[in-house]
C-alpha cells in the first residue's frame, strides 16, 4: 500500500540516505515536543498511574497516525516518549504500551528492509522448542481459554460420536496432551464403554509430537482402551490431507485451536493485483484465485468429518490499516493483559513471558507486518461461521450441558472476570464484555 | 414317566412342603384357562413346591440315546420316534386336573409363603433365577448383567437406544422414566431460574479450596445465618456422595469482593448471577455427570497436594494431576453483591477472614485496569472534555502543520467506526487533541488513515523517496515490494 502525500513539513529537509533522515531527525528534533531538559518531561515522571496511563493511549495513537502517515520525525518523538513511559515490567497500561510501542518501531524498520533484516540477523529466530513449550504451558494454566476449549471441544465430540465403535480425532495443532488426556478418559466412563480410538496429531515440531504420542498412549494403556497415535509433522499450510489417513468406516472429528487464522495470511493480495501467496509461483488475478482458506477448508469437507469444533479469537484483528488494527487490538490486549494482571503477581517471570513471548509476538505481528507475513489474521465469530458455512458445513450448537460445564468450570477455577456467552449456538469467552475467544462445532453438510 | 407329588396340599390349608424331585408336565386344555387376579391365588389350587435343583434345569427331559435335552416330556417322546424307540404321549388326564401353585423353595422368600404362591410354573422359574440365581448373562454395552436369558435380551434389545434426552443430558430409554426425571430436573432450574431473576440476590458460589484454613472459614459463614436455601443444600448432599469433604465442596461461600471497587467495568456480579443456574441444575443432576465429570475433572485434576479445585479433581479418579495449575494461579476471592438482599443474610457481609484476600493478589493500590483506561480515553475523545488533561501534560499534537485531505476520505472514516462504540471514541480522541492543540488543523479526518489506504497503486516514485524527503505521506512500510533499488531514490 503506497500512497504518495505532500505534507508541508517545515522541519524535514531533503535528505539522500537513510542515515542523514535519522540525523536530521536527531537534530531538529520538534520544538513541538518537550526537550530532556525542560520541565514537562520530569513532571512526566511524576504522573499518577491512570493520568500516565491515558498518556500513553494517546502517545500510541499518536505515533500509529505518523507512522501511517509517514511522518517519521513525530513518529519518532512519539516514541522516544513512550519508551519512556511504558515499561514490561510496570503496570498493565505499561505493559501494553511496551509491546505495541515495539511493534510500532518494527514496522518503522520494516520499510528499511536492510536495515531490518541486519538488526535481526544475529537473533536466533529459532528459539529452542522447551521455551516454546513452556509459554504454551503458561498460557494454558493462566488462562481459562484453552481450558473451556478443550472442555466445549470434547464435548461436542463425546455427543457427536454417541454409539460409534471407531473414532478417529484429527487435531490441528497437537500441543498440548491435556486436551486428549481428557478426551479419553472421557471416552472410557462412557456407558456404552470406549471406542476404538485413534488421534491423528498434526504440529511441525517432531519433539512435541513425541512427546504427546508418549503421554497419551501412556494413559490409554493405563485404562485399557483399544488407541493408536499417528503423529503428522508438517506445517498446516503444507498439510495434505492423505497424509491424515482417514479410513472408511471410521467416525471422524476435526479439532482446530486457533489455527486457520493463519490461512488468510496466504493469499493476501495487495492492491498491485500482485498475489503474494506463499507459493509465489502462482500470480492468480485477484477475481479468481481461490482462497487458502477456503481451499483448506473444502479439504476438510472432503473427509467428510462428524464433528469439527473450531476455537478461534474473536476479535477484528485483520482490518487492512494499521490504525484499525492497532485500536481493535490495543483493547484486546488490554483484556488479556488486565487478565494477568488481576492474576498473576507483576514480578512472575512467568508472565513476563507469556506477555512477551506470547502477546508481544502476537502484537508486532498484527502490527509490524503486512501481506504474507502477518499471520494473526484474527476475525470476528460471524466470518468464521459465514466461511466455514460456505464451505458446506452447518452449526451444531453447542449443548446446554456443555455450557453449564464450561461455566461451571470458570466459577471452580476462579476465573471471574470471565464469562461465557452464547451466540448462536457458538460459545464467546469473554473478558468483563470485551469477546475474546470463540469456539464452535460444525458438521458435514452433504 | 409317572409323576409324583409327595406332601402337597392346599393353599389354604398347613402350608407344610416339602422338596420334590418330581416333574410336572403342564396340562394342555382347550378350554381358555381362568386367570386367577396376581397376587391372589387361587384357594383351592395345589401348592407344590420344586427343589431348586429342578427350578434350574432347563432340560428336565433327556433323549437315552443322543443326550439331548427337551424342556417338556411331549417334546421328546416325539424326538424318541425318531430314533425308532417306543413313545408314549400322555393324554390330557380326563379327571379335572387341579389348579396347581408354586412357592419358591427358598425360605425367606416372598414367594416361600403360599399365600403368594406364583400360579405359573416358568414364573417360579424365573424368580428363583432371578433372585436367587448368579447372573451369567452381561450386557456388552452397558454393565447390566442378567440371571435369566430372556431378560437380557430383551434388555440388549433397547439398551443403547436412547429415546429421550433430558436437558441436563440424562439419556433415558423409557419414556415414563424420562418424565419422572424432567420433573424433577425441571423443578430445579425452575428454581435457579427464579433464584437468578430475583433482585440481586447473592448466589452460592463454588469455591475452590486449596489450604487448611478454608474449609474453616467455609464452616464459619453457613452455619452463622439462616439455614442455607435448598439449593446449595442440594448441592451440598449430592456431591458428598462423592466427595469425602462436603463442606468443601459446592458449600456455598460468599467472599469479599476484590478491589475492584473502582473499576467501572467490573461486573463479576452479573458473571455470577448467570452462572448460578448453572450450577444449581448441574448439582442437581449428578449421576450422569460421571463421563462428564471426568472429561472436565481430568482436565483439572490435580495432586492431592497442590492447590487447586479440590472439587473437581477429588471427585473423579485420583489420577496424578494432569494439569496442575501453577502455584501462581491459586484461585481468589470472588465477588460479594453489596446490594440488595443477600442470599444469606446480611451477615455474610461482614469483613470475610482475612486470609481470603490471599498474597497472590495484586498489590493493594486502585490499579486502574488497562481496559478502563481505554474506555476513559475513548469517553474523553468523545465528549472533547479531555483537552485539559492533556494539555496540562505538555502535550503538542502530532505535526504542526495541516494535513491535506482528499474528499473520498470522509467517507472513509466513517466506515471505519468500529463496533465498539468506544473505539470511534479514541479516533475522536486522537482528532479531538489535534483540534485542540493545532488550531491550523483544519477537518477532522481520521489523519492519515484515508491516504494509507484508499490509494492503492499510487507507486510512483517508489516509497521511500517520500521518506527521504520527509514530504511522503505515505505509509511507512510501502509496499511489500521495495526493493533496494526504491532505497536510494531522492525525493523529487
Amino acid at each position: 500500500m503506497v500512497v504518495m502525500f505532500q505534507e508541508d513539513n517545515g522541519t524535514s529537509s531533503v535528505a539522500s540516505s537513510p542515515l542523514q533522515v535519522f540525523s536530521t531527525m536527531s537534530l531538529t528534533r520538534p520544538t513541538l515536543l518537550p526537550s530532556p531538559s525542560s520541565s514537562p518531561f520530569h513532571s512526566l515522571k511524576d504522573l499518577k498511574p491512570e493520568e500516565r496511563g491515558l498518556y500513553l493511549i494517546h502517545l500510541l495513537l499518536t505515533c500509529a497516525n505518523h507512522v501511517a502517515s509517514g511522518s517519521l520525525q513525530n513518529a519518532n518523538a512519539a516514541l522516544e516518549q513512550l519508551s519512556l513511559l511504558s515499561s514490561p515490567g510496570g503496570d498493565t497500561m505499561q505493559r501494553v504500551a511496551a509491546y505495541f510501542t515495539e511493534a510500532l518501531a518494527n514496522r518503522i524498520l520494516k520499510s528499511w528492509p536492510g536495515l531490518y533484516k541486519a538488526l535481526n540477523a544475529t537473533q536466533t529466530r529459532t528459539s529452542n522448542v522447551s521455551e516454546e513449550v513452556h509459554v504454551r504451558r503458561l498460557f494454558f494454566d493462566m488462562f481459562p481459554i484453552l481450558k473451556v476449549s478443550y472442555l466445549l471441544t470434547n464435548r461436542a465430540i463425546l455427543e457427536a460420536m454417541e454409539g460409534e465403535k471407531m473414532v478417529h480425532v484429527i487435531d490441528l495443532d497437537a500441543s498440548e496432551p491435556a486436551q486428549w488426556l481428557a478426551l479419553i478418559q472421557a471416552f472410557n466412563s462412557r456407558p456404552e464403554g470406549p471406542p476404538h480410538l485413534r488421534i491423528t496429531g498434526v504440529h511441525h515440531q517432531k519433539e512435541v509430537l513425541d512427546q504427546m504420542a508418549h503421554r497419551l498412549i501412556e494413559e490409554a494403556e493405563k485404562l485399557d482402551i483399544p488407541f493408536q497415535f499417528n503423529p503428522v509433522v508438517s506445517s498446516l499450510e503444507c498439510l495434505n490431507v492423505e497424509q491424515l489417513r482417514v479410513k472408511t468406516g471410521e467416525a471422524l472429528a476435526v479439532s482446530s485451536v486457533l489455527q486457520l487464522h493463519n490461512f488468510l495470511a496466504s493469499d493476501v493480495t495487495n492492491n498491485n493485483g500482485h498475489s503474494l501467496s506463499g507459493d509465489s509461483a502462482s500470480s492468480l488475478p485477484l477475481s479468481n484465485s481461490r482462497k487458502i482458506i477456503d481451499s483448506f477448508l473444502n479439504a476438510i469437507w472432503g473427509l467428510s468429518p462428524k464433528i469439527m469444533v473450531v476455537t478461534e479469537q474473536d476479535s477484528d484483528h485483520n482490518g487492512s490499516t494499521v490504525m484499525e488494527r492497532l485500536l481493535e487490538s490495543l483493547y484486546t490486549y488490554a483484556a488479556l493483559f488486565d487478565c494477568l494482571e488481576t492474576k498473576v503477581p507483576r514480578t512472575s517471570q512467568d508472565r513476563m513471558k507469556v506477555e512477551k513471548m506470547l502477546f508481544g509476538e502476537e502484537i508486532k505481528n498484527i502490527i509490524a507486518c503486512e501481506g504474507s507475513e502477518r499471520r494473526e489474521r484474527h476475525e470476528k465469530l460471524e466470518k468464521w461461521s459465514q466461511r466455514i458455512d460456505l464451505a458446506g458445513f452447518g452449526n451444531v450448537p453447542l449443548s446446554y450441558y456443555s455450557m453449564l460445564q464450561a461455566r461451571r468450570l470458570l466459577q471452580g477455577y476462579g476465573f471471574d472476570g470471565y464469562r461465557i456467552k452464547e451466540e448462536s449456538g457458538c460459545a464467546v469467552i469473554c473478558w468483563q464484555d470485551r469477546p475474546l475467544y470463540s469456539v464452535s462445532a460444525w458438521r458435514c453438510k452433504k | 414317566m409317572p409323576v409324583d407329588l409327595d406332601d402337597s396340599s392346599t393353599v389354604s390349608g398347613d402350608a407344610s412342603v416339602s422338596s420334590t424331585g418330581n416333574q410336572n408336565p403342564p396340562p394342555q386344555s382347550a378350554v381358555k384357562k381362568k386367570r386367577n387376579l396376581p397376587g391372589m391365588p387361587d384357594p383351592d389350587s395345589e401348592v407344590i413346591a420344586l427343589s431348586p435343583k429342578t427350578l434350574m434345569t432347563t432340560n428336565r427331559f433327556v433323549c437315552e440315546i443322543c443326550s439331548k435335552g427337551f424342556q417338556r416330556d411331549q417334546n421328546l417322546q416325539l424326538h424318541r420316534r425318531g430314533h425308532n424307540l417306543p413313545w408314549k404321549l400322555r393324554q390330557r388326564s380326563s379327571k379335572e386336573v387341579r389348579k396347581k401353585v408354586y412357592v419358591c423353595p427358598v425360605s425367606g422368600c416372598v414367594h416361600h409363603d403360599p399365600s403368594r404362591a406364583l400360579g405359573d410354573l416358568t414364573g417360579i422359574k424365573k424368580h428363583f433365577c432371578r433372585k436367587h440365581g448368579e447372573k451369567k448373562y452381561k450386557c456388552e454395552k452397558c454393565s447390566k448383567s442378567y440371571a435369566v436369558q430372556s431378560d437380557w435380551k430383551a434388555h440388549s434389545k433397547i439398551c443403547g437406544s436412547k429415546e429421550y434426552r433430558c436437558d441436563c443430558g440424562t439419556l433415558f430409554s423409557r419414556r415414563d422414566s424420562f418424565i419422572t426425571h424432567r420433573a424433577f430436573c425441571d423443578v430445579l432450574a425452575e428454581e435457579s431460574a427464579k433464584n437468578h431473576t430475583q433482585s440481586k440476590k447473592l448466589y452460592p458460589e463454588t469455591v475452590s479450596e486449596s489450604q487448611q484454613k478454608s474449609p474453616a472459614a467455609v464452616e464459619s459463614p453457613p452455619p452463622s445465618p439462616s439455614p442455607p436455601p435448598v439449593a446449595p443444600s442440594v448441592s451440598v448432599s449430592v456431591e458428598s456422595e462423592t466427595e469425602p469433604e462436603p463442606a468443601n465442596i459446592a458449600s456455598s461461600l460468599v467472599l469479599p469482593i476484590q478491589d475492584s471497587s473502582d473499576d467501572p467495568e467490573n461486573n463479576t456480579l452479573e458473571v455470577i448471577m448467570e452462572e448460578a443456574p448453572g450450577t444449581i441444575g448441574l448439582n442437581g443432576s449428578n449421576d450422569h455427570s460421571n463421563n462428564s465429570k471426568s472429561v472436565y475433572a481430568a482436565l483439572f485434576a490435580s495432586s492431592s497436594s497442590s492447590s487447586s479445585p479440590s472439587l473437581y479433581a477429588a471427585s473423579s479418579t485420583p489420577s496424578p494431576s494432569l494439569f496442575p495449575p501453577s502455584s501462581s494461579m491459586e484461585p481468589i476471592s470472588l465477588c460479594l453483591s453489596t446490594t440488595g438482599p443477600s442470599l444469606f443474610g446480611a451477615t455474610i457481609q461482614d469483613p470475610p477472614p482475612p486470609h481470603f484476600l490471599t498474597p497472590l493478589h495484586p498489590p493493594p493500590q486502585p490499579a486502574i485496569s488497562a481496559t478502563a483506561l481505554l474506555q476513559k480515553a475513548a469517553q474523553m475523545g468523545s465528549t472533547g472534555s479531555g483537552g485539559s488533561l492533556l494539555r496540562g501534560l505538555g502535550i503538542v499534537s502530532t505535526t504542526s502543520s495541516p494535513m491535506e485531505l482528499s474528499s473520498h476520505e470522509a467517507g472513509f472514516g466513517l466506515g471505519l467506526g468500529l463496533p465498539c462504540s468506544s473505539g470511534s471514541g479514541l479516533k475522536e480522541l486522537m482528532m479531538g487533541n489535534s483540534s485542540v492543540f493545532d488550531p491550523k488543523q483544519t477537518t477532522l479526518d481520521f489523519l492519515g488513515l484515508g491516504r494509507a489506504v484508499g490509494n492503492g497503486g499510487n507507486n510512483t516514485g517508489g516509497g521511500l523517496s517520500a521518506l527521504f524527503g520527509g514530504g511522503g505521506g505515505m505509509d511507512v512500510f510501502g509496499s511489500g515490494e521495495l526493493s533496494d533499488k526504491d532505497t536510494g531514490r531522492r525525493s523529487s
